[in-house]
């Protein structure tokens, strides 16, 4: 776990002795062909949505495969800049901005890479997404996954955990202890020094003290942001939601591998011509379409797969229980005290406490936040998708159906892989699911 | 202190506290606020006007607890009784709002506090088993006054000797005592020469320090905070938290002064004032959530949390980039 490369290369590889060897040339660039066209496919659907706002198309080219993130971050990289990629919600961005790095979100969203982290491991139970992750890295298969000089990853799920583990054949990571047991003071107290070793590991790696002063200015432009995407969702709140439900997850997962001062202008630009929209009453939503949450496992661009056939089968995805969505952003760093230690502690706390993922117990605020949405937003019906071998949210998913039918609310569950073989299936599922809903309302 | 918070609370409740030290100074100089009438004058709500005081007119209710403790034997404790009466009715009207908007402890404790975060300084933060014992220091404060005062007042018992010395015992510790001594003997207003309080003076200086350090940390072990906890359950004014609306993001716990767990913890109830909340407000301004931690008064909210958004004061931290542009 040493920062340093040279180190790493030294150390022996835990899981393929010869990188070089494993996967032909063929194989690495069939599995980038194919990421170019499914990106390319996804991005084609969204764009060519009726009465979609003009400021998103910022965001998809930000997002698109071999996009212009990646070329800035080149060029960043190439003037001695470091990139750090991030495994999952808990790690604050903020502080690796202060660092002077810049920050990627790692979790990949492709389906291809899937098959060679499937011929490494064997195990076809696995997270498709820890798959999609680990395989894009093994083959070089997405050109941002391949600018991140240091992995942060928290030890969340197995899948994430191990994932982690395995990356460090590529790439040095820094692991972070996550208290998955929430019990407050202790678990506060563990998590705020591991903030603080990921600090160290930071400086280590851009050779930047993290200054107190370069951090309240980072955490006051995420609270900015934090506030404009608030904002945002609340304009879903109405009759005529201005922006789809894919668009706004599109959005707020660019501000993890975008500069988040760049996102806050372009979101106000959005902002700007979503409230114009409202008031010139227009809508993405077909009339009378069914009000959707959507919640469950992580739904990464381009793996829009569930959300898209909602929205295609008259649901209209009001807002989302998902780290990939509203969660994502929700809660801002709350300073009270200026003191180098409890900006730390504020800082960890807003990255652990209010994090709703299945991989903490108890978790019962995740039922809170549902419920709470479900009322602000005047939700018909729940849609929670959990990704083939995803333990944690089929769990979940037990408790929170339970939980809503003593509420009247109706919720499905959907299983889906990385691949396009199941799409039929579960468009079948979903759409007998929101006339349902329909009907009832009718009622 | 904060630039993004959804309420502002504090500058009203500075004001409320300047107005509660200025009551203390005014009887300092003299001026009896409920008048010298003798009927209003007998009347002691909750204030802070220290007997050490030599032209105060009233004093600190907790002084008359201790007087008619060893005086009441020879009346029945009629007077102490009509004393707890009047206090328990304001409490349940006022509840403790009295302690972090007029008492001048609080405001000193506060003016510290922010001396520290001037200074950049961390508060100091007591592990839970520590916040838990100091809770219960203040009720035994109280126990120990009554089981001092009480016995000698008691003629029967043949103490009454100690009356001279022992006779008030919560005064004796109480660093305002040691404040307003001294400080009347430098500004000339009380002879030099008589004796020292000693024990008043190290309890100030006891007082400045651990409150510089720990957040209302006087408040944590207060005999006249525990006297009014025992009744808090009761009063009308209260920390209504609604549970459906709280992610236990744990900012209410992280800001409060007065570490007070209920806050967070508190997933049924409604009412999460308890025994430690001073109503403040603190968690009020900073919650992130709308409308879920609220002050309330009987059935009306007061004031209620709601999104946090940027202030338009900020501190000179911010004057670096904006916009990005």
């Amino acid at each position: 776990m040493n920062g340093a490369t040279k180190d790493t290369d030294r150390k022996r590889p835990r899981y393929i002795s010869d990188r070089k060897g494993f996967f032909s040339a063929e194989q690495a660039e069939r599995t980038r062909k194919r990421s170019r066209e499914m990106e390319k496919k996804v991005r084609t659907r969204l764009s060519s949505a009726k009465g979609r706002a003009k400021a998103l198309a910022y965001f998809d080219e930000l997002m698109r495969y071999d996009g212009v993130r990646a070329v800035e971050l080149k060029e960043f990289r190439e003037k001695g800049g470091k990139v750090v990629g991030t495994l999952c919600v808990m790690v604050p961005l903020e502080l690796i901005e202060a660092s002077g790095a810049k920050h990627i979100r790692l979790c990949s969203g492709y389906y291809e890479p899937v098959h060679p982290a499937n011929e490494l491991l064997g195990d076809a139970g696995l997270c498709p997404l820890v798959k999609s992750t680990l395989g894009s890295k093994m083959v070089s298969s997405d050109p941002l996954v391949d600018m991140a000089d240091m992995v942060a990853g928290p030890a969340t799920c197995d899948g994430k955990m191990k994932l982690a583990e395995m990356l460090e054949d590529w790439v040095p990571v820094v692991m972070m202890n996550l208290p998955r047991v929430k019990l407050g003071g202790t678990s506060s107290e563990l998590w705020l020094n591991e903030v603080l070793h990921l600090k160290r590991k930071l400086s280590e790696l851009t050779g930047r003290k993290v200054t107190k002063k370069a951090l309240v200015e980072r955490i006051r432009k995420w609270n900015e942001a934090s506030e404009l995407w608030n904002k945002v969702c609340d304009l879903r709140k109405g009759k005529d939601p201005p922006i789809s439900g894919q668009d706004a997850m599109l959005v707020v997962q660019a501000s993890q591998s975008d500069d988040i001062d760049r996102w806050v202008v372009k979101v106000r630009e959005l902002l700007k011509e979503l409230e114009e929209k409202v008031r010139s009453g227009g809508s993405v939503a077909e009339k009378g379409s069914a009000r959707i949450l959507l919640m469950g496992s992580p739904m990464i661009y381009p793996n829009f797969k569930i959300p898209s056939i909602v929205e295609e089968s008259g649901g209209s995805i009001v807002t989302d229980e998902l780290c990939t969505g509203f969660r994502l952003m929700a809660d801002p760093v709350l300073l009270d005290d200026l003191s180098e230690k409890e900006i730390y502690s504020a800082l960890a706390d807003r990255y652990y406490f209010p994090c709703s993922c299945p991989c903490f117990s108890p978790n019962d605020e995740r039922l809170t936040r549902l419920f709470n949405a479900i009322t602000t937003f005047g939700v018909d019906g729940v849609v929670f998708h959990s990704l083939r071998g995803c333990h944690l949210n089929n769990l979940e998913a037990t408790k929170i159906e339970l939980a809503l039918r003593e509420r009247g609310i109706p919720m499905v569950k959907l299983e889906s892989e990385y691949d396009e073989g199941d799409v039929e299936q579960v468009r079948t599922r979903v759409e007998a699911f929101v006339e349902m809903l329909k009907a009832r309302r009718k009622k | 202190m904060s630039d993004f918070k959804g309420r502002n609370i504090r500058p009203l409740r500075l004001a409320s506290q300047l107005l509660g030290v200025a009551f203390v100074l005014s009887l300092l100089i003299g001026i009896p606020t409920f008048g010298t009438f003798p009927v209003l004058r007998n009347i002691f709500l909750p204030n802070a006007s220290c007997r050490y005081i030599n032209s105060a007119p009233t004093s600190c209710y907790y002084y008359q607890v201790q007087d008619g403790l060893v005086q009441g034997s020879s009346g029945f404790y009629l007077d102490l009784l009509i004393l707890l009466l009047a206090v328990v009715i304001a409490i349940v009207l006022l509840g403790r709002f009295w302690c972090s908007w007029l008492c001048p402890f609080g405001a000193v404790q506060e003016l510290l506090s922010w001396v520290r975060g001037l200074l950049r300084i961390p508060p100091l933060r007591l592990k839970w088993a520590h916040r838990v014992l100091l809770r219960r220091v203040k009720y035994t404060l109280l126990f120990l006054t009554v089981i001092i005062s009480l016995p000698i007042g008691i003629s029967a018992l043949g103490i009454s000797q100690c009356q001279s010395t022992l006779a008030l015992p919560f005064c004796q510790v109480c660093p305002a005592k040691g404040f307003f001594t001294v400080s009347q003997q430098v500004l000339g207003l009380e002879p030099w020469g008589t004796t020292l309080p000693i024990l008043a003076i190290v309890s100030l200086l006891l007082f400045l320090v651990s409150s510089f350090f720990l957040r209302n940390a006087y408040c944590r072990i207060c005999p006249m905070g525990g006297l009014m906890a025992l009744f808090g359950r009761v009063s009308l004014p209260y920390l209504r938290k609604d549970p459906d609306k709280c992610t236990k993001c744990r900012v209410c716990l992280r800001v409060c002064p007065m570490d007070h767990d209920r806050v967070y913890d508190e997933m049924e109830r409604m009412d999460v004032a308890g025994e430690d909340c001073t109503l403040c407000g603190r968690c009020v301004e900073l919650c992130p959530e709308e409308g879920c931690l609220s002050l309330t008064y009987g059935p009306y909210d007061l004031v209620s949390s709601r999104r946090p958004r940027k202030r338009w004061w900020s501190l000179p931290l911010n004057k670096t980039r904006e916009n990005g542009k």
